[in-house]
């Protein structure tokens, strides 16, 4: 893994470890939104979903139009692609070497060459 | 206790609980199944000193194009034949394996992974993110769908 990928997902990690910011990014992967759209599920005020849109802004979560004068949040999925791909990876690594662990496994016990390898 | 950010894997093996044990701490099987499907681990590129500060460090080499892969590890507790943990020098990550004998020729292995520990020191982040990364990959799963 590269820096930049790790550092990326640090920031990706960080700023989904809260509830409130987890529902933002959920509603946005409906569609565009205003903050006030975005504030209104919540007991919340509107500089209180502010400060975390700019949570999720930095991250790279996010993005906001500069030019637009409701400037509508925006969610990049390419940010969420890298950590799930980090996931999808590490899990696949593990699988891979127990599918060859199972196979070493049979040959070490001759008497259980027969039995096809063992699954969960 | 949920950590911050875990991974667990589970995998039933067919076979006795100290055999199993041997083959993740004894270079000469570990190379045979450490590198996933079209990677190698070379038995003489792996180091593997199996007690508590010992080394473990392979090098995966791809077999399509020669790429390396090297990872370097410090094992933390070593516990034959029923626990295996180590951490990983580049990443900080903690591997803990759990052997569990389910009869005389059956074990489970468990992995936990704690992974990408310094995402979760920032301030925002101490508030709780009690859902582990198997939950945060679902709900990413669910996300992209």
């Amino acid at each position: 893994m590269t820096t930049q990928t790790a550092d990326t997902l640090d920031a990706a990690f960080a700023a989904l470890a809260d509830p409130t910011r987890r529902a933002i990014v959920s509603r946005l992967a409906r569609g565009d939104a205003t903050v006030t759209e975005l504030a209104a599920p919540f007991a919340m005020s509107l500089p209180g979903v502010s400060k975390h849109l700019r949570v999720l802004e930095r991250s790279g979560l996010i993005s906001r139009r500069r030019e637009a004068q409701f400037r509508p949040c925006h969610l990049e999925a390419g940010a969420l692609d890298g950590a799930l791909d980090w996931i999808t990876t590490n899990r696949r690594l593990w699988d891979e070497r127990f599918d060859k662990l199972d196979a070493l496994l049979i040959d070490l016990q001759p008497a259980k060459k027969r039995t096809g390898r063992a699954r969960d | 206790m949920t950590e911050h950010g875990d991974l667990h894997f589970s995998r039933t093996f067919d076979a006795p609980r100290e055999l199993v044990f041997a083959c993740m701490t004894d270079a000469d099987h570990l190379t045979h199944f450490w590198g996933p499907a079209g990677v190698s681990a070379p038995r003489d590129r792996i180091t593997l000193d199996a007690r508590p500060g010992g080394m473990f460090e392979t090098v995966m080499v791809n077999d399509a194009d020669g790429s390396e892969y090297p990872t370097s590890a410090v094992f933390d507790e070593v516990r034959p034949p029923e626990l295996l943990v180590w951490t990983e020098s580049h990443s900080g990550m903690r591997v803990r394996s759990e052997f569990i004998s389910l009869g005389p020729e059956r074990t489970e292995v468990r992995i936990h992974q704690t992974s990408v520990p310094e995402a979760f020191q920032a301030p925002e982040a101490q508030a709780g993110f009690l859902s582990s990364l198997d939950r945060f990959a679902a709900y990413l799963a669910g996300l992209a769908s």
